[in-house]
């Protein structure tokens, strides 16, 4: 049968809906290389530690700097204006470097802790940051003896699941 | 068919016939491994843009046994036909 195939079929499909609708949704795009490794050097377990250890560090310093200054000598009106001074700024230098020590090891083992286990469970959950509180809390209180010790795990995992929650529902 | 350049027994048709059918078949194998792995891995309460480090972990871990099980799937059907029942 001759039959015409061309042009008495309605037109469909080509309703080319006018492109006018412009919406400012950037495209997805991947990731590029440098951020997946970017990614891969941050997620290292050692980097992380070693950086919540030296930010723990400055935070010590800077805690330990501000409760020595408040510290008066005992004999007081025994002393020079100069010796008063010099006395003040050896305590700020003391209490701000053991400070400093605390809170860089406190950071460390509890960022450390907390990533093994985080990429151990391969989930992210509050008992990471629990398993971390307890590690650290009982490592920084294990020279007391035990009952110390399971007091600061208990302690300082009650305070990490608490700080976190706040960091939670307020970022 | 007189062919010149074709290997034995196969034409043009027949081979992009099998690279099409290859090509769905890798696009339905990328389609289901993301949905899987995102919906085994990823908490659908989404409380930040990044993934954290545990789904990172988790999605490594995914991605490998899927690709595993998949090879070990693809030996079994293309070596036996029939499958063990």
């Amino acid at each position: 049968m001759a039959s015409s195939t061309s042009g008495t079929e309605p037109t469909n499909g080509n309703s080319s809906s006018s492109e006018s609708v412009k919406s400012q949704i950037n495209p997805i795009r991947m990731p590029t290389m440098e951020e997946v490794r970017a990614q891969e050097v941050w997620d290292n377990c050692a980097v992380r530690s070693v950086v919540s250890g030296v930010m723990g560090g400055g935070f010590g310093f800077c805690m330990g700097l501000l409760l020595g200054s408040l510290e008066n000598p005992i004999m007081e009106d025994q002393m020079a204006g100069k010796q008063k001074f010099i006395y003040q700024a050896k305590q700020m230098g003391q209490r701000s470097w053991r400070s400093a020590k605390t809170f860089a090891v406190m950071g460390l083992i509890f960022s450390a802790v907390e990533c093994v286990v985080e990429k151990a469970r391969a989930k992210h959950d509050m008992t990471n940051t629990v398993v971390a509180g307890c590690a650290t809390g009982g490592a920084m209180s294990a020279r007391g003896g035990p009952k110390a010790a399971c007091v600061g795990c208990a302690g300082f995992a009650a305070f990490s699941v608490f700080i976190e929650k706040v960091f939670d529902t307020h970022s | 068919m007189a062919a010149n350049n074709m290997p034995a027994g196969i034409d043009k048709e027949q081979a992009f016939g099998m690279a099409e059918t290859e090509m769905e078949y890798r696009v339905e194998l990328f389609n289901r491994l993301a949905q899987t792995c995102f919906n085994k891995c990823v908490d659908k309460r989404y409380k930040e843009s990044e993934l954290n480090m545990g789904e990172n972990s988790c999605i490594d871990r995914c991605v490998s046994k899927y690709w595993q099980v998949n090879g070990i799937i693809g030996q079994m059907l293309s070596a036996g036909g029939k499958p063990p029942m």
